[in-house]
């Protein structure tokens, strides 16, 4: 079941806004790659997440060691986001020309752009950004889908679908399965399945 | 340090009439928006507004104002003199019926116009002011005869009739008549200069101005911690005056007349009539007083003097001799002399105190100095030395 | 099942605060207490899931003190007991840490103490390492995930070995990170409870537990402490990796090890740079640094926040300069790592760089113009209060109240979201003027009541959260009742610890476990101090700032009103709307006069958003709450509310 890595470690960090799933995300993506046989750190900034603030799970896999839970500047292989402008806050931090990034395309504005003291960039800047400072892209509307499920909070698991669907990372339907046959309770197991299968259909 | 505060804004009705003691809590500057409320006789501001073209600043009769303008948009300019504005006519009045009389002060003309206006469809709502349930001013609109009755006296402290006012611009409220003291009527007529889009529409269904003369008002603070320290039970307050010689306030309780030495009553004058020229609500249509003089006080006692500013005005006091509500008499030129006297000497009163507060002749706040009345003030050699 | 019953040999995903709890159960536990507090709370929400399977009996106490108390009783009677909190806990506990430490313990007994360098969710990064070296207390920090376990199981043992209790430090970085666990083996025995005090006053196992008498008692438990310097020399916690004979030597602990091995990885200096990484940091083991101290003469000492490490081995190489010659020493003493903040794998690849004269490869020159472009382009985000918070609500009261009185009354805040109320741009209208420790707004607001005599005028609030009533504000309280302070008190009772993930307090009817407790009600406590006290629903605009207002001008005694209204996330609400919330856009104003964007510009919440193209409000239907208190504030009653289908 353990495919090598093409990069050891693989850095992968899973950004949105507080109540969006976040570190549900992250610690079903993480079952997934332990179950899978990798070593797993994961680092979560969530202390903000009730209250409107940005979010981030730092996610390290390798085949061998415990890793620093906060990923090096620019060391970023794999970018998912809840939410896009979440999505260039992390990449001009932690982008690099190999970088990958796939994004949901629901805008949670922040407040500075709510009273109007800040400008929220519109979805196409966004994609022309991404363009320039990711190697790969990806935009999806997680949110409506999610919503079309019964519930938005289920972009978080329509986003590992779509993750799923990139092949960046060892991770498929049986894994998901699998790892949340262990993680989560019967009678929400059909929905989040339903929310991966979709998401993998997206892309 | 903040930057320096726009004019037009509110922040600028803060920094220029709120903090510098010169609102008069007429209201005009509330019930536009969620910003700002009256409470008890204070204007409040919630929250800050960045705009810089509010109604807010616009309507507010101790912001910059064009008096020229105003006068020349109101009144026929013959009728202008300096010392009272415009005068189409001179009169002691009163009520013909003597029931209103007992209830209202003085001569009850005031509530014989408005409920004349009511009742001929002049107007569909009258604003004048009352008191809630906290014994505190506040403006009340009324629709019959009855309510009139019960809002008759005079209390001397401000009512937010601005504000009243502008709440029943937002409703389908028909023409509205409003009695309004100098400072209101001010403020209604700045509105009428300077409304804009659908408020312009709006101010047209102000029908009736009727001013009611006014030496000053009360803080209601210091005013309250008056009564209490005379032992007098603010509920218990049913009616006031000041009679002849003018050195007792008498109040009119329930346990019967009561009198506070004027000096005490002085200090709790509220701040801003120490800056205000206009003692016989220059801006109204009519201008209604108690007929107090020097010398035969007692004679029209019971009669109040009454200034026909407008040609509305004019009609609005004919009506109401035709239709018997009111008797009406020439007042002798002596009394007008004596009105005179007196407006100029606040007039002059209010300027000086206005220099003493800005430090210089040319800077007289809320004023113009080149407006005509006030450079005529102006010149007077009592005021202050330039600085 | 519980992952934290995982079978022994069982590898698992763990957070670091998990794997200190599946480190407790490995030791037996018995007694698990504290109180919440990020990043210390998931320790006890952990073990609570699994208290009923495994006989252990958790609590949430209404302080640390009293928490620490609660875990030293059981001690005291053999069994094992922890007790968890965040980095300024332990100052609430300190007092009776002091005495225990030096009466002693008997069942192995920790304190977990989680800390918040860069204070990512604290008003403080307060350093709490001190009161191990003032206090004479043993001190461990782990280092990594597995570390975590098995240094909180070799705390007990080490409690248990030296009698006397263990303080085990954890950081946000580990507390809140996860990584790969390898499970033990839980116990099967369960201890009996037994307090033997009928023996001599000096016997450490069945006498009185006293600190009494001070000298002797103080004597032995330094006598304990090198007990336990001693077995640090010998622990496998404490190592060393890297060349024979480095350039440099970094001293570090807890996650800062990591970020070293790391930063020596991004430099390519594996074979230049060792680490001595030390789980055992106080008393620190002098043999060992001797021998370590003397593989080079350049030494840098990693660690968050104060400088604890690097002070005691400065002070430990002074006496051992004979042996192991002058040393360079590296640090935030010199500044070459920050003094402040938390630290992460560049910062210390940085101050490693510059030591050793190497570069870090950075990204392309184009790639950086390219990241500089799009960075002003992002739109900070910045904490604020959930869509339908009862705070923003109360707050909005409050200011209402404050600008009616009119004569700029003073608000004392406290801890817990409402805190939030002091900062940009969480609302627009900041009320809150003070803001420090747990209760300190009520104190403080008692002493500026006091003032008068000296010409403070103005009216004087305080606001705290129902939690916190509990924990620090009851005496406060009293303090101020007792010495006539007039202050108008106001409790924001969102029913439960919200800020930290709703745990329960004395006010609600169930404990840590679910259990059903008897609650203990704000209002008849206040009652019976003596206050007026009103109780309001904090969505009632109107209601609510004219009870407030009139309270603040009642003079010469204390108004206590208790705002009511669940959290927004609580379990009894979360993802259930009251309303349906729309804007008629016909009638919305916009930012025209009349209204100016009330709503987006000052209200603040963050499902009302500004549609810039058409200038209206819009409501975000996805994050909406449902609360409908904007319905209230509109002046144009744009915002409809109607209420929402089951």
């Amino acid at each position: 079941m353990k495919m090598a890595l093409t990069k050891d470690p693989t850095n992968i960090i899973i950004t949105g806004v507080g109540g969006q799933g976040n570190v549900m995300a992250s610690r079903v993506l993480a079952g997934m790659l332990v179950n899978a046989g990798y070593m797993v750190t994961i680092g979560e900034t969530f202390g903000m997440s009730q209250r409107g603030g940005s979010v981030m799970s730092h996610l390290r896999l390798s085949s061998t060691s415990v890793l620093s839970p906060q990923i090096p500047q620019g060391r970023a292989d794999i970018i998912i986001a809840l939410e896009p402008v979440e999505a260039l806050r992390v990449l001009v931090k932690y982008g690099n020309p190999d970088v990958a990034v796939l994004s949901n395309s629901r805008m949670v504005y922040p407040m500075g752009v709510i009273t109007g003291d800040f400008t929220y960039p519109s979805l196409d800047d966004i994609k022309s950004m991404f363009e320039k400072i990711a190697a790969k892209s990806w935009i999806i509307d997680a949110t409506s889908v999610a919503v079309d499920l019964g519930n938005p909070v289920l972009s978080n698991i329509v986003m590992i679908g779509a993750l799923a669907g990139t092949s960046l990372l060892p991770i498929d339907r049986d894994a998901f399965e699998k790892e949340i046959t262990k993680s989560m309770s019967v009678g929400i197991r059909d929905i989040n399945l339903a929310a991966f299968d979709s998401g993998m259909k997206m892309l | 340090m903040k930057s320096k505060v726009k004019a037009g804004t509110q922040g600028f009705l803060k920094k220029h009439v709120l903090e510098e003691g010169l609102c008069t809590g007429c209201g005009a500057c509330v019930s536009l928006c969620p910003y700002q409320v009256i409470y008890h006789d204070r204007t409040v501001q919630l929250h800050q507004c960045d705009l810089e073209d509010g109604k807010c600043y616009a309507f507010c009769p101790r912001t910059k104002t064009d008096l020229a303008a105003l006068r020349k948009l109101l009144f026929h300019q013959g009728d202008l003199t300096p010392e009272i504005g415009a005068v189409k006519g001179y009169y002691f009045s009163r009520s013909v019926d003597p029931r209103l009389r007992s209830v209202a002060q003085h001569g009850a003309t005031v509530s014989a116009l408005m409920e004349l206006a009511l009742s001929e469809g002049l107007i569909d709502s009258a604003i004048v002011s009352s008191r809630d349930g906290q014994f505190l001013q506040n403006g009340a609109v009324v629709k019959d005869l009855v309510d009139i009755r019960n809002n008759a006296k005079s209390r001397f402290t401000v009512s937010p009739t601005g504000a009243v006012f502008n709440q029943l611009l937002t409703r389908d409220s028909g023409n509205v008549g409003v009695v309004a003291t100098p400072c209101q009527a001010l403020a209604l007529a700045k509105m009428r200069l300077n409304a804009t889009n659908e408020y312009k529409t709006k101010i047209n269904q102000l029908k009736l101005v009727v001013g009611l003369y006014c030496g000053w008002t009360l803080s209601m603070e210091k005013y309250t911690k008056l009564l209490l320290e005379n032992n007098i039970a603010l509920e218990s307050v049913t009616g006031m005056d000041i009679p002849a010689g003018g050195n007792i306030l008498e109040l009119y309780t329930d346990d019967g007349t009561k009198s506070i030495p004027f000096d005490a009553v002085q200090s709790c004058i509220r701040e801003a009539c120490r800056y205000c020229m206009d003692s016989t609500a220059e801006f109204a249509d009519v201008s209604v007083g108690s007929a107090r003089f020097s010398g035969k006080w007692s004679d029209v006692r019971k009669w109040n003097q009454l200034i026909v500013r407008t040609e509305k005005g004019r009609e609005l006091v004919e009506l109401a001799v035709r239709r018997g509500v009111l008797d009406v008499r020439e007042a002798p030129a002596e009394n007008l002399k004596e009105l005179k006297d007196a407006a100029v000497n606040k007039k002059n009163n209010a300027l000086k105190n206005i220099i003493e507060k800005s430090g210089s002749r040319n800077n007289l706040l809320y004023l113009d100095q080149h407006d005509p009345v006030v450079l005529k003030y102006l010149k007077k050699k009592s005021l202050p030395k330039r600085r | 099942m519980s992952k934290l019953l995982s079978a022994a040999k069982t590898k698992v995903l763990f957070m670091g605060n998990e794997a200190i709890a599946r480190g407790a159960l490995e030791a037996g536990v018995s007694v698990v207490s504290g109180y919440p507090g990020t990043p210390s709370s998931e320790v006890i929400e952990r073990l609570s899931d699994v208290a009923q399977e495994r006989n252990i009996y958790v609590e949430w106490s209404t302080n640390e003190k009293v928490a620490l108390e609660v875990a030293a009783a059981a001690s005291f009677s053999g069994l094992r007991s922890m007790c968890v909190m965040k980095q300024n806990g332990v100052n609430v506990a300190s007092d009776f840490l002091l005495h225990l430490a030096s009466s002693g313990t008997r069942g192995g007994i920790v304190l977990v103490e989680c800390e918040d360098p860069g204070a990512l969710s604290s008003v403080n990064e307060g350093e709490s390492r001190y009161f191990a070296r003032m206090l004479e207390i043993p001190l461990l920090e782990p280092a990594n995930f597995q570390e975590a376990k098995d240094l909180t199981l070799w705390a007990f043992e080490l409690s248990e070995k030296i009698r006397n209790i263990v303080i085990l430090r954890s950081v946000t970085r580990m507390s809140h990170a996860s990584g790969n666990v390898i499970c033990g083996k839980l116990p099967e025995e369960t201890r009996t409870a037994q307090f033997i005090s009928d023996g001599s006053f000096m016997d450490p196992l069945r006498g009185p537990v006293v600190s009494t008498p001070v000298v002797i008692k103080h004597n032995l438990q330094q006598k304990k402490l090198q007990k336990a310097a001693e077995l640090f020399e010998k622990s496998p916690f404490n190592s060393y990796a890297g060349p024979t004979h480095p350039e440099l030597l970094i001293i570090t602990s807890s996650a800062c090890f990591l970020y070293s091995r790391e930063a020596i990885e991004m430099l390519g200096l594996q074979k230049r740079v060792g680490i001595l990484k030390l789980s055992c940091t106080w008393p620190l083991p002098l043999k060992l640094l001797k021998k370590y101290l003397r593989l080079t003469e350049k030494i840098m000492v990693v660690e968050e926040v104060l400088p604890f490490l690097e002070e005691n081995i400065k002070v430990a190489a002074i006496g051992m300069l004979k042996d192991t010659g002058i040393k360079t020493f590296y640090g935030k003493m010199d500044e070459t790592l920050p003094s402040v903040g938390e630290l992460n794998p560049d910062i210390v690849a940085e101050a490693l760089g510059r030591i050793m004269k190497v570069k870090y490869k950075s990204l392309p020159a184009g790639y950086i113009r390219e990241i500089q472009k799009v960075a002003p382009k992002i739109p900070p985000r910045e904490q604020t209060f959930c869509p339908g918070c009862p705070h923003r609500a109360s707050f909005w009261n409050i200011n209402t109240a404050l600008k009616l009185d009119g004569r700029e009354g003073i608000v004392c805040g406290d801890i817990g979201c409402y805190a939030m109320a002091s900062l940009w741009p969480a609302i627009g209208f900041n009320t809150v003027r003070t803001l420090h420790s747990m209760g300190s707004g009520t104190g403080l607001a008692s002493g500026f009541a006091k003032l008068e005599a000296f010409g403070q005028d103005k009216p004087v609030l305080t606001v705290c959260g129902d939690s916190t009533f509990y924990h620090a504000v009851i005496p406060a309280l009293i303090n101020a009742r007792h010495n006539k302070a007039d202050i108008t008190f106001i409790v924001m009772d969102n029913a439960g610890t919200a800020m930290t993930g709703f745990q329960p307090h004395p006010g609600l009817d169930i404990g840590a476990v679910g259990e059903p407790l008897p609650s203990i009600e704000i209002a008849a406590i206040c009652r019976a101090i003596g206050a007026k006290v009103a109780e309001c629903d904090p969505f009632d605009l109107e209601g609510t700032s004219k009870m407030l207002t009139s309270f603040m001008a009642e003079r010469g005694s204390m108004k206590v009103l208790i705002m009511k209204q669940p959290c927004a996330l609580s379990p009894e609400k979360k993802g259930k709307k009251q309303y349906q919330m729309k804007v008629n856009e016909e009638l919305c104003l916009g930012e025209t006069c009349g209204c100016n964007r009330l709503c987006t510009r000052i209200f603040r919440c963050p499902a009302l958003t500004w549609d810039r193209a058409k200038k209206k409000a819009v409501v975000d239907e996805v994050i909406c709450a449902g609360c409908g208190v904007c319905y209230s504030i509109c002046p144009q009653k744009a915002i409809i509310r109607t209420e929402a289908a089951d």
